[in-house]
């Protein structure tokens, strides 16, 4: 190629600013690149100290000029950060600067490319900002729950024993007749404390915010599927990193709901549980040997759950779905992603 | 009426505390115990620290103590096998967790009975109690 087709490249160049500076830093050449990114025509720039490009925070802390020593000590030099347009907006650049030497060993110049790199700050940002939301909506919801579950516990149930307590007394001091009945009485509040108590088990798993999802989803499947239900059950779990709490709390909640309908719907014998790693995330069956007719009776609860389960995969960036066939039972089957934990906010974020 | 009790003399009542920080059940409780002629209610108390007074003062020969208390149940326990060494605990609570039975077995609690359960369970779980050389 020759000399001048290769400027003429350079020259129309226009997703990347490329352009020239000489041993000092004045700027000897431009592109249209760098015409779009920071708004400067080659009649307004050329000549120029190319340290007019940084917020006026870099120049006082003499950033500029340690750049280009940085990029003749070691030969090249990448930076990313604010920079300023012409109009004095700012944009997020990514920067590489090259020392250029002659055969004798003599510094030229440099060659400065630059990219814009805005966009994809804004779209990390965003990102980031979407699984603030997400950590914080997972964990107001937890800490509702737990609300709820110590009321029915510390008010509801209390006064249910009170009553059942009462109740048995009482069945001691009246005529035979009558006892019988107030111990069927006393049977059915007995019940009912159960039942409360078994809802505030489901509100608030013990376990699941202290010790983690691999934990949290053994002693579930111990204490509830295995003790309460009688249902035979293998968990086998491989998983490359420990997952953040709130993604630990999306999956056990999703698995809490998958084998709250299998108990109620399935007439299952055995469950199967796998979480492992896959995709960047975590991918979750729960698959069980019922009827695989998903569809209940009681229609509006099986909605509710199927809707609350895929809601939450949704909500975490992932997907859920849930297959049966007829005789070998149906399988529940979801992915999250795995997202290191956050850190905190910048406070320098928010500029313009 | 505590001197009687807590004497050991043969036929007097055992003498019980109750704790539970739950108004209502508290004296629900109390009508229970009292209905019983081996049992007797020298004092109730709704939070750890009268507990404690109360147990030093009267050295009740059994305790009902409430898991989930003001005060911690199983710290309440250890202190007050310091202040009232010969009273004997039975652990009352709502809840069941592995957790909860563990934390008052190890301050030294063996009798744990589920709110919600029979009467005549906590009762035999106090005799049992009472009855241990």
């Amino acid at each position: 190629m020759s000399e001048t087709a290769f400027t003429l490249l350079v020259q129309g160049v226009l997703d990347y600013g490329i352009f020239m500076l000489d041993p000092q830093g004045y700027i000897i050449s431009w592109n249209a690149g760098a015409e779009r990114i920071k708004g400067y025509r080659a009649a307004d720039i050329l000549g120029q100290h190319f340290s007019v490009f940084y917020p006026p925070e870099d120049q006082s802390s003499g950033k500029p000029q340690w750049e280009l020593e940085t990029a003749v000590a070691e030969g090249r030099l990448e930076d990313e950060g604010w920079r300023v347009r012409q109009d004095g907006s700012r944009f997020w650049a990514n920067v590489v600067i090259t020392a250029l030497w002659d055969e004798k060993g003599v510094l030229q110049g440099f060659g400065k490319v630059t990219r814009d790199m805005s966009e994809r700050r804004a779209a990390q940002q965003a990102l980031s900002e979407r699984r603030r939301l997400f950590d914080h909506l997972v964990q107001a919801q937890e800490t509702e729950r737990r609300r709820i579950a110590w009321d029915v516990h510390d008010d509801s149930i209390q006064a249910m024993v009170a009553v059942g307590m009462r109740l048995e007394l009482l069945a001691e001091r009246v005529p035979e007749a009558h006892a019988a009945e107030l111990q069927r009485l006393d049977a059915t509040v007995r019940e009912a404390i159960g039942r409360l108590r078994s809802l505030t088990f489901r509100l608030h798993p013990p376990g699941i915010d202290r010790h983690g999802l691999i934990e949290g989803l053994t002693s579930h499947l111990d204490d509830v599927v295995r003790s309460s239900w009688g249902m035979t059950c293998s968990f086998d779990h491989q998983l490359d990193r420990t997952p953040t709490p709130e993604t630990a709390i999306t999956i056990f909640r999703i698995v809490q709901e998958a084998l709250l309908n299998v108990h109620k719907h399935a007439r299952a014998s055995r469950v199967d549980i796998r979480v492992r790693s896959a995709d960047g995330g975590i991918l979750t069956y729960v698959a069980d040997d019922g009827t695989g007719e998903p569809m209940p009776k009681d229609r509006t609860r099986e909605h509710f759950g199927v809707i609350e389960m895929r809601e939450r995969a949704e909500t975490a960036g992932g997907w859920w779905s849930m297959h049966s066939r007829p005789g070998t039972g149906t399988t529940v089957e979801f992915w999250v992603p795995n997202p290191l934990p956050l850190p905190p906010p910048e406070p320098g974020d928010g500029a313009p | 009426m505590t001197a009687a009790a807590s004497d050991g003399s043969p036929g007097a009542p055992f003498s019980v505390l109750l704790c539970d920080d739950n108004a209502m059940l508290l004296e629900t409780l109390s009508e229970v115990i009292r209905a019983q002629p081996d049992m007797e209610v020298v004092a109730t108390a709704c939070d750890g620290e009268e507990a404690l007074r109360l147990a030093g003062r009267h050295r009740p020969d059994l305790v009902v103590l409430d898991v989930r208390f003001p005060g911690d149940g199983p710290s309440v326990a250890r202190d007050m096998a310091r202040c009232s060494p010969a009273s004997r605990i039975v652990a009352f609570s709502a809840y069941d967790d592995k957790g909860s039975v563990e934390r008052m077995a190890s301050a030294g609690v063996s009798e744990y009975v589920l709110k919600g359960t029979s009467n005549r369970e906590l009762l035999a779980a106090l005799r049992r109690l009472a009855e241990l050389p």
